[in-house]
């Protein structure tokens, strides 16, 4: 296997911002005497930890803030991620909104500098040799702002392939081919403002293969879209795995990353907690399953999770509609637990319209490793 | 190649003419956007005849029924044509305005559009886009000149007496410093986020330091003194000298060279700005911060 994208011990804090913090005159406070706050605006770069290096309170804040990712005048969004991505593979980047997902893809991309670490493209540094990683990357960021809509699909693409060098001789019929296989043939000439959120997706899917590249890093490609979009997008994405591509991709859709990644790293508050393929993470919960459960309470109040030691909630929603109540838990000890599970629901006055037992997902294994859903 | 699954070796990275061919892709692509406002073209007729107006009949009002005071306007400003004069300094203060606006909110504009971030994903220099985008604002300043002329001499009667060649002259080096100030102005946006209260305030100094309507020589002592380190100043006072008196080179010599070396530095601390910005950018993340 051939390794082309390489992320080793990357680490990436950024300075602390409050509201109030910035000091207008020398005589002003720099604190907003928010917990965390050190009594200094920031070290200025130097690398050094915040902190006012005295009281008993501000270190026990500083630890406190450190388990969430936080290091005084400092935030922390990526703490020693590492890993590769081989030819013809699909690397994904799983975890909630704030895990550290786009600044990893953004410092891939050379917008961001790594504190440190490093991370290379087909060999070549992202900070040492910036232009030519950035000539062996598609990348598509999160979001359907990244193209100009005062322009058509077109005049978006022919700027964009002499941006990335494409040869004068070649921009026409690059375009026209990357606008065929995007199936945005027929909307070429129109202004980008009047295309969907899809076809605005795909166009910069297009505009990323334009100098054909060998790496692709696509964030949250299928944010936003409709489902039909949404599977079509994932279909030229296995299509372009299958040219060879590497391809790293962000997502916090769970089914998304099981089905197109060959390989997962779930992440979160910026460290990477487990990497692996996504049936092999799901193998790492051998002795669970998850019960899914369609609830009709009869006296309003469900309290199972009292009732029954070695249950976890994993999923509870409420269908004001027909009134009833879809759960998804898992039981530390099936055997002992079903029949408790049975008498507590009896005895919270519940009838059961639906059951069923499924495989873990990838968010039952971020749920087993956190103790929180993805969108907590 | 599309279907090549992904080409290692890439295209020839970098090189001045991909990064020239990659700048005036960026002229076009600014220049094809704003032509997609039309109402921004009806500014470019209209606004050069609305706005000198206020001060050209201020001072008709000033210079009497018969234009008894003309004469003292003339003793002070060296001609008697007030209205050229007012038209060259409200033109080159407009370029000014434009710049600052235009290419100052350029990068700006681009991380609100969402369109900065990928651009810098390219391998074309960012450096090679601002050029891009400083053309794009030439070439509009230089259009915007010619349609005023037309405007002016249509509605003003406005005549130009001296050499059109060494106008064009004076005006690209007069636009030049301007296009550094705008440099410098892009990158503090970005990290100031605000380009409204910038452009109220430097513009406001350079209309009364500069001599938009009146000869710099009215102005107290110490004003005077902080009105030599700008470069309208020049630019006014030589364009003025050139297209109402009919000056040669020999008499512009000098505020040409000054504004060469205006040119030369603002361009450089543009140019130091816009690097700055960009590692900071790069260190603290705050191009995806509003």
């Amino acid at each position: 296997m051939d390794a082309v994208v390489t992320a080793e011990d990357l680490r990436k804090r950024f300075p602390r911002k409050r509201v109030g913090q910035r000091r207008w005159f020398p005589w002003g406070r720099r604190g907003n005497g928010r917990p965390g706050d050190t009594g200094r605006s920031g070290n200025g770069g130097t690398g050094s930890d915040g902190g006012n290096g005295g009281t008993n309170a501000s270190a026990a804040t500083k630890a406190a803030n450190a388990s969430n990712g936080d290091d005084g005048d400092w935030i922390v969004a990526v703490d020693g991620v590492s890993f590769t991505v081989q030819r013809g593979e699909i690397f994904g980047l799983l975890g909630p909104n704030g895990a550290g997902k786009s600044t990893t893809i953004r410092m891939l991309s050379t917008l961001l500098e790594p504190s440190s670490g490093t991370a290379t493209i087909c060999g070549w540094d992202v900070r040492r040799d910036p232009m030519q990683a950035r000539a062996r990357l598609g990348v598509v960021l999160a979001g359907d702002r990244s193209l100009y809509w005062k322009l058509s699909g077109r005049e978006n693409l022919e700027f964009f392939a002499t941006l990335y060098h494409v040869p004068p001789g070649e921009v026409t019929w690059r375009v026209n081919r990357v606008l065929e296989r995007m199936e945005l043939a027929d909307r070429a000439d129109e202004l980008v403002e009047r295309y969907s959120t899809g076809m605005k997706q795909r166009l910069s899917l297009a505009r990323a293969l334009l100098a054909d590249p060998p790496v692709l890093l696509l964030d949250e490609p299928t944010l936003g879209l409709d489902p039909q979009s949404a599977r079509n997008l994932r279909e030229l994405i296995l299509e372009l795995k299958r040219e060879g591509r590497a391809i790293l991709l962000t997502t916090h859709y769970m089914e998304e990353a099981d089905y197109l990644c060959d390989r997962v790293a779930i992440i979160d508050h910026g460290t990477i907690i487990a990497m692996d393929s996504p049936a092999a993470l799901k193998r790492r919960l051998p002795h669970e399953r998850v019960f899914r459960l369609e609830l009709k309470e009869t006296n309003g109040a469900l309290r199972i999770k009292d009732r029954v030691p070695g249950l976890t909630v994993v999923d509870e929603r409420r269908d004001e509609a027909t009134g009833t109540v879809h759960v998804a838990l898992t039981l530390a000890d099936p055997q002992r637990d079903l029949a408790a599970l049975w008498t507590g629901l009896a005895q919270s006055g519940a009838s059961v319209l639906n059951y069923s037992v499924q495989e873990p997902t990838l968010e039952d294994v971020f749920i087993s490793m956190t103790g929180r859903a993805l969108r907590d | 190649m599309i279907e090549g699954g992904g080409n290692t070796r890439a295209q020839k990275v970098g090189g001045l003419r991909n990064n020239l061919r990659a700048a005036y892709a960026e002229m076009k692509r600014d220049w094809a956007v704003h032509l997609r406002y039309p109402a921004e073209l009806a500014g470019l007729v209209v606004w050069p005849v609305l706005f000198p107006a206020i001060y050209v009949f201020s001072a008709r009002t000033l210079a009497g029924p018969d234009g008894e005071s003309v004469a003292v306007f003339a003793s002070r400003a060296g001609t008697a044509d007030y209205v050229g004069y007012i038209l060259f300094g409200s033109m080159l203060w407009m370029i000014l305005n434009m710049t600052l606006w235009d290419l100052g909110g350029h990068l700006r504009r681009e991380q609100m559009r969402g369109t900065l971030e990928v651009s810098w994903t390219t391998p074309t220099s960012r450096m090679a886009l601002l050029v891009g985008a400083s053309m794009a604002q030439i070439t509009k300043s230089a259009l915007f000149l010619v349609m005023a002329a037309l405007m002016l001499q249509l509605v003003y009667g406005f005549r130009l007496q001296g050499s059109v060649g060494l106008l064009l002259v004076l005006m690209v080096l007069s636009i030049l410093p301007v296009i550094g100030l705008g440099l410098v102005f892009a990158s503090l946006v970005v990290w100031l986020k605000e380009v409204n209260s910038m452009v109220f305030l430097v513009r406001g100094i350079f209309m009364v330091f500069c001599g938009i309507t009146y000869p710099v020589e009215v102005l107290p002592g110490w004003m005077q003194a902080i009105s030599a380190y700008l470069p309208l100043t020049y630019a006014i006072r030589s364009m003025r000298a050139v297209g109402l008196a009919g000056a040669g080179w020999a008499d512009v010599r000098s505020d040409a060279l000054a504004l060469m070396v205006f040119a030369a530095a603002f361009l450089v601390v543009g140019w130091l700005s816009f690097r700055a910005v960009e590692r900071m950018a790069a260190r603290a993340g705050t191009l995806a911060h509003f």
